[in-house]
């Protein structure tokens, strides 16, 4: 298992983690399949994660989710972390995880690794926090 | 395909109990037939078969019967290890369960209670916790009907055997009595009957038992003295204590004067309701708390009704949780927050709020420092000093409460009540909970009449001139220096 904050964009469906959702955009329609766009978090950083088809029925907010098999790379030009074709989300809990929202892993500018062009690794911060869902204090 | 125990939606995991008793009774199936097989088990086994049994009775009740003779025959354990797995269902699954599995659970139950297997009373108690306040789902009402059925049926046996179990079934549906009496129609009645007949079994036959519980046994029969029963009840406590044939017993001051154990708090929050609320104040940051509040709202106070729940978990956040210092001084949400949080989301003002309030000052009325915790009443007094600089209206309101409980609450016994909040006040502040009672007393946007209140009430017990240096600022302490 991986954590939050040491993911890194990869056209490979290789990531295990945990993590809570934080907060659930609106459900759109992509063709005929559903999406929708949420937030989440762990202890060490939070990311957009994308949800597909029925799983957008089925998570919620506060729901602590294990994903196995994950990807996290550009989909129309937003870096966003789903389970793709693939990977697999179970819902293990709810509440009983605690998280930050900083940094945000899809809010990080990405470059390819000079020494190894198959690697990305960071250049900048985009933005400390998602632009898409504004921290609630 | 094996039967389930529990509705689990799609992409949910599943359940590590669940789990392992579908798959003892998918390996065991063949041999939970008759003619059962005479040989005794070894103790993986066994305890297998156990599993297999357990499962096989809460998804066939057509074959109940059977599968329960079974289990006494191969029985060896006084039932200890079947009452145990029991108790990891009712903990873990209770609320997931479905509803024939749950009819099922209260049958076997019922037959632990029978043969007295061991544990059973625990088995009992965790199944009240399930009971929860404020809800009127017909699930909620039916578990109030199997389990007061249940009480007044074994009545001897637990009587005999067990009866702390008969306290904490006295103290749940005393509590849940209150919601259900505002109920009208039909439906209730039957229920409401069963319940008033068993509260008031055990409080003319078996007072002892309520004195057993101890103070927050009047708390709870106060919200009932509109209803006959309960009021005759009252009535003889205040004026004629020698109708309930208890020695030594003589006046309700004794009642008053018995702190209540945190048990009883505990009874009255689910499982899921103590992991949440246990969670929030040993994890979650101040400052950093909006989301998990609103999780927690959103789970289990999004219902008007559901409000009247909110005095239990006051209840449970003065008297069963109790943090160690480590959490206290760090940054993690203290309990006065929380309280603060509860007291604003009410959507309707009403007798909730003052209950709650009364939850969160209960101790305080009748505080003795030799058998009192300090921890009890440390919540109100911290809500009190934080919310001076930004939300003075709720130091008022607080106050002033505080203030007309010691005039009103019980005017027979107002010297008690007049000794327990002054000796409260006394050890906050010679404990160094806060630094000195005149953030209160010299508070400028303070009420006058309240400060005047206070500062006669401390006077009038000696400890006006404490904390009266001037050099002592009303400033309140921060989280960090919290000490107890």
């Amino acid at each position: 298992m991986i954590v939050l904050k040491d993911i890194v964009p990869a056209a490979q469906n290789n990531i295990d983690t945990k993590f809570i959702v934080l907060e659930k955009g609106k459900i759109t329609l992509e063709g005929q399949n559903k999406m929708c766009l949420t937030l989440v978090a762990d202890e060490t950083a939070a990311v957009h994660f994308q949800l597909w088809g029925d799983e957008c029925d089925y998570f919620d907010s506060g729901d602590i989710i294990y994903i196995t098999n994950g990807i996290f790379s550009y989909q129309r030009g937003n870096l966003v972390l789903r389970a793709g074709k693939r990977g697999k989300l179970e819902k293990i809990g709810e509440f009983t995880m605690s998280y930050v929202e900083t940094p945000n892993m899809s809010e990080i500018h990405w470059i390819p690794d000079p020494t190894n062009p198959k690697k990305y690794i960071q250049e900048y911060v985009v933005s400390p926090h998602s632009r898409v869902f504004s921290p609630i204090l | 395909m094996v039967p389930k125990l529990t509705l689990a939606a799609p992409h949910e995991a599943e359940n590590q109990i669940e789990l392992s008793l579908k798959q003892s009774f998918e390996s065991l199936e063949p041999s939970l037939k008759p003619p059962f097989s005479l040989t005794i088990p070894k103790p993986d086994e066994y305890t297998q078969l156990n599993h297999a049994i357990l499962h096989a009775i809460l998804t066939q009740p057509q074959f109940a019967k059977t599968h329960i003779k079974h289990l006494h025959a191969i029985v060896t354990d006084g039932y200890a290890t079947f009452v145990n797995l029991l108790l990891k269902i009712i903990h873990h699954l209770y609320p997931k369960l479905l509803g024939s599995v749950k009819n099922q659970l209260l049958w076997v139950t019922n037959e632990m209670v029978r043969v007295s297997g061991i544990g059973y009373d625990a088995l009992l108690i965790s199944l009240m916790r399930h009971i929860v306040g404020g809800d009127f789902s017909d699930d909620n009402l039916w578990l109030c009907t199997k389990l007061v059925t249940l009480l007044l049926g074994k009545w001897d046996s637990l009587l005999e055997e067990a009866s702390h179990v008969l306290c904490s079934g006295l103290y749940v549906f005393l509590r849940v009595l209150a919601d259900h009496c505002r109920l009208n129609g039909e439906k209730f009645e039957s229920l409401k009957h069963l319940e008033v007949n068993f509260c008031v079994k055990i409080v003319r036959e078996e007072f002892h038992l309520c004195l057993k519980i101890g103070r927050d046994f009047i708390r709870l029969l106060q919200d009932l003295v509109h209803v006959p029963e309960f009021k005759s009840i009252w009535k003889d406590l205040m004026l004629n204590p020698t109708r309930f044939n208890t020695l030594g017993f003589s006046s309700v001051s004794q009642i008053y004067c018995t702190r209540t154990s945190s048990r009883y708090a505990l009874l009255r929050i689910t499982p899921e309701m103590e992991t949440q609320l246990r969670f929030l104040l040993t994890h979650v940051k101040f400052g950093h708390q909006k989301r998990h509040l609103m999780w927690f709202a959103r789970k289990f106070l999004s219902e008007l009704d559901k409000e009247t729940v909110i005095v239990d978990i006051v209840r449970f956040i003065c008297c069963a949780h109790h943090p160690p210092n480590e959490i206290i001084q760090s940054d993690v949400i203290p309990r006065w927050a929380v309280i603060g949080w509860l007291l604003t989301t009410f959507r309707r003002k009403n007798y909730i709020e003052a209950n709650v309030k009364l939850a969160l000052f209960y101790d305080w009325l009748f505080f003795d420092e030799r058998m009192d915790n300090i921890m009890n009443i440390e919540p109100a007094i911290l809500l009190m000093v934080h919310s001076i600089p930004q939300y003075v209206e709720m130091t008022n309101t607080l106050l002033e409460f505080l203030l007309l409980l010691l005039d009103n609450y019980d005017m027979e016994h107002k010297d008690i009540i007049v000794k327990g909040v002054s000796s409260a006040f006394r050890l906050l502040e010679s404990k160094g909970v806060i630094q000195s009672l005149h953030v209160l007393t010299s508070c400028p946007t303070l009420s006058p009449s309240l400060k005047e209140g206070l500062s006669k009430l401390l006077l009038s017990c000696g400890i006006g001139k404490l904390g009266s240096s001037k050099e002592s600022l009303p400033v309140p302490i921060q989280p960090g220096q919290q000490m107890v």
